[in-house]
């Protein structure tokens, strides 16, 4: 049987790179992947059913004779999950962009760009050692620069792509740190060597590995690039900043969890940097105008829920929203590609309203992904972030902490009102005649089959996973619907927004300071900047030109060495006169 | 007196003289400081040869050097001074007082 599995598995991972070679009848990249997807079902209802799980190991890159590398893919929990998720998301997603990019010249480029993007991060969810994962790691990073500059002729699309692999870089400092430390300390780069040492395991590490993770998933203070990297096309918006390239950060945690959780510091840090980021991206994304940038705060705000989970030391709650969110971001992301392309290129929610009617499909599963996300009852979103907000209420913690979580569950369903309303409901706000049309099926069936992915996704994963860590069973009644109760809040309390779009009044303080990202963008990527360069100009010709050369050198020591001469001097300079009387002086003395 | 010893005399006594009674331009000055030093490397040079001394004999080649140098800075002074004030016949030498 490991024999059906581990072939399975590999035979996975060879199919998605058939398209990229060039063989004279090479098969499409969504039948490529199509295939791939329903070939890894059968080592995942092995998993499912056995428990099965495999290290392969091949070639090895032994460099010196005390430090052994090798290639080798672990089949764990975490990857046999992990891929049939991502695999089924990239097959609507590409599927849809037969659709979304038709009128694009490029557009095999774009499907070769997203498979190479594919399998890197099949390489970063299987490596068994931290190289393999750093070849993934670098690999998506690379893909999302050249996709979010896939229109490189826009000036906004290029800064983005810079922004996003600068914010990146500073990340990598993290992981290269890890690495380092771990082959100078730990002798070894892979996972089995590293995790059988059981004693605390120093903190510097592990804060370069949620350095790591800030960087790659958008955390605050390394967090500007998710919002920006909408200005590539939705398809990448979807498979990347959604699903699969934000969650790597997420996912290197979960894979060293077991050093993370020697260390209680560690993880508060985790849980503190978590907390911030999502309640600073929620409140950020509740006043927003662009769906895109919604979508993509709501994004950076799960991703803080994630690292929330993280620092209560459950990675596997957070690998489990990892998966679940999947499915209803990129359906969020592909219905707001729909509406974009045919509003005729429209992105301000401000210029959207009664969408109901033309397009039915499309805002009937842009409620549902809405509802998904807030946590709903029963939907997909629902068995993740309710658990997690359980075990966050019922555990040890910081109340800090459990507080900015709370209040930014709250805002993510005052958000996600927001975007239905605007988007859905009410008399229409876009220009007339624009070509509203969603009888495509290849645009269709995707977001159809996500939908049902959210819908029924969550329990079935959740009923197919054993537990590692046993859940809290019992608790008071105001904690068990705490979730719950914070979503309708923030419900009612955005209900106020339905009477906001006919109602123009000047924006207050708080609406700009939230607006402009509380101004963090401004500082970091204006201020920051200008006054590094003016320091420098200061400092070079200023101090160096004017001060060393002039003042202080040759001009100086002209200057004052002619004043006191000036000053002492008693002779007037009449050298004939003088010359005339040494003349005469010394003839007189040879005389007499 | 020998007649070696009165010709080199005589030649620094009348370059003296034209040194200090210049009058035109400052470029005979700078000739008559020219040959002053001219005369002094002749003296210098047949002191040692005719006493036969030996230590002596190298004095005559630092006075040459010193002089080259001397020469460079007064004609480096003329070219500046001329530039900027009249290049004609600067004989008014006390308005380069600063």
């Amino acid at each position: 049987m490991t024999a059906l599995f581990n072939s399975t598995l590999l035979l996975t991972l060879m199919i998605l790179t058939i398209p990229l070679m060039n063989l004279p009848l090479s098969m499409k990249p969504k039948t490529a992947v199509k295939m791939a997807f329903f070939i890894t079902m059968i080592p995942l209802i092995m998993f499912i059913s056995s428990n099965t799980e495999s290290v392969i190991t091949n070639w090895s890159w032994t460099m010196t004779s005390t430090f052994t590398m090798s290639m080798s893919l672990k089949f764990d929990q975490y990857s046999i999950m992990f891929i049939p998720v991502a695999l089924y998301v990239t097959w609507s997603i590409l599927e849809f962009t037969h659709w979304y990019m038709t009128t694009d010249p490029y557009i095999t480029k774009f499907f070769k760009y997203l498979l190479i993007f594919l399998i890197a991060m099949m390489t970063l969810v299987t490596a068994n050692n931290m190289f393999q994962f750093f070849i993934g790691w670098e690999g998506v990073g690379i893909m999302s620069f050249m996709l979010i500059g896939w229109w490189h002729s826009r000036l906004e699309a290029c800064s983005s792509a810079l922004q996003a692999i600068i914010y990146n870089r500073a990340g990598d400092i993290g992981l290269i740190l890890t690495m380092a430390w771990m082959a100078t300390n730990l002798n070894s780069w892979e996972l089995q060597q590293i995790f059988s040492h059981t004693n605390p395991i120093p903190l510097l590490p592990l804060l370069s590995l949620t350095l790591a993770a800030t960087g790659k998933s958008a955390q605050f203070g390394l967090h500007p690039w998710l919002p920006a990297a909408m200005e590539g096309p939705t398809p990448v918006s979807a498979l990347l900043h959604s699903s699969t390239m934000v969650v790597a950060g997420i996912f290197l945690l979960i894979r060293t969890h077991p050093m993370l959780s020697t260390n209680n510091t560690a993880l508060t840090v985790c849980l503190c940097l978590g907390a911030l980021t999502t309640l600073f991206t929620a409140i950020c994304a509740t006043t927003q105008n662009d769906i895109k940038k919604i979508i993509a705060f709501s994004t950076s705000s799960q991703l803080g829920l994630m690292m929330v989970t993280i620092g209560l030391n459950q990675p596997h709650l957070a690998f489990l929203h990892i998966t679940m969110h999947a499915f209803f971001k990129a359906m969020l992301f592909l219905c707001s590609g729909l509406i974009i392309h045919n509003l005729n290129n429209e992105q301000d929610i401000r210029k959207m309203g009664g969408l109901h009617k033309p397009l039915p499909i499309t805002s009937s599963c842009l409620t549902i992904g809405n509802l998904a996300l807030s946590g709903f009852p029963f939907l997909t979103g629902f068995y993740s972030k309710d658990i997690i907000i359980e075990t966050m209420n019922t555990s040890h913690m910081n109340a800090w902490a459990l507080l900015l979580t709370l209040t930014a569950t709250s805002l993510t369903a005052a958000y996600s009102l927001r975007i239905t309303i605007l988007v859905q409901m009410g008399q229409p706000r876009f220009q007339p005649m624009p070509p509203i049309n969603e009888n495509y099926n290849t645009a269709t069936n995707p977001i159809i089959r996500l939908a049902a992915g959210s819908i029924i996704a969550g329990l079935l994963i959740s009923l197919n996973t054993t537990p590692m860590k046993t859940p809290q069973m019992t608790m008071p009644h105001h904690m068990k619907l705490s979730a719950l109760i914070m979503t309708i809040m923030g419900l009612t309390l955005a209900l106020e927004l339905i009477t906001m779009t006919n109602k123009s009044t000047k924006p207050s303080k708080t609406h700009t300071f939230s607006n402009l990202l509380m101004y963090f963008n401004t500082l970091i990527h204006r201020s920051l900047t200008l006054l590094n360069l003016k320091f420098s100009q200061n400092t070079a010709t200023h101090l160096t030109d004017l001060i060393w050369y002039e003042n202080i050198g040759p001009k100086w020591m002209t200057k004052s060495q002619t004043n006191p001469i000036t000053t002492m001097s008693s002779q007037k300079g009449l050298i004939k006169i003088y010359l005339t009387s040494f003349l005469l002086s010394i003839t007189m003395l040879l005389l007499t | 007196m020998t007649p070696l010893h009165l010709s080199y005399f005589m030649a620094f006594i009348i370059s003296m003289t034209g040194f200090m009674l210049h009058r035109t331009s400052l470029i005979s000055t700078l000739l008559c400081l020219e040959a002053m030093m001219l005369s002094l490397f002749i003296a210098t040079s047949l002191c040692p040869i005719q006493l036969q001394t030996t230590s002596f004999m190298l004095n005559p080649m630092l006075i040459l050097t010193f002089s080259a140098c001397e020469a460079s800075l007064g004609l480096s002074l003329l070219v500046a001074s001329s530039r900027t004030h009249n290049p004609n016949n600067l004989q008014n030498l006390n308005l380069l007082q600063c």
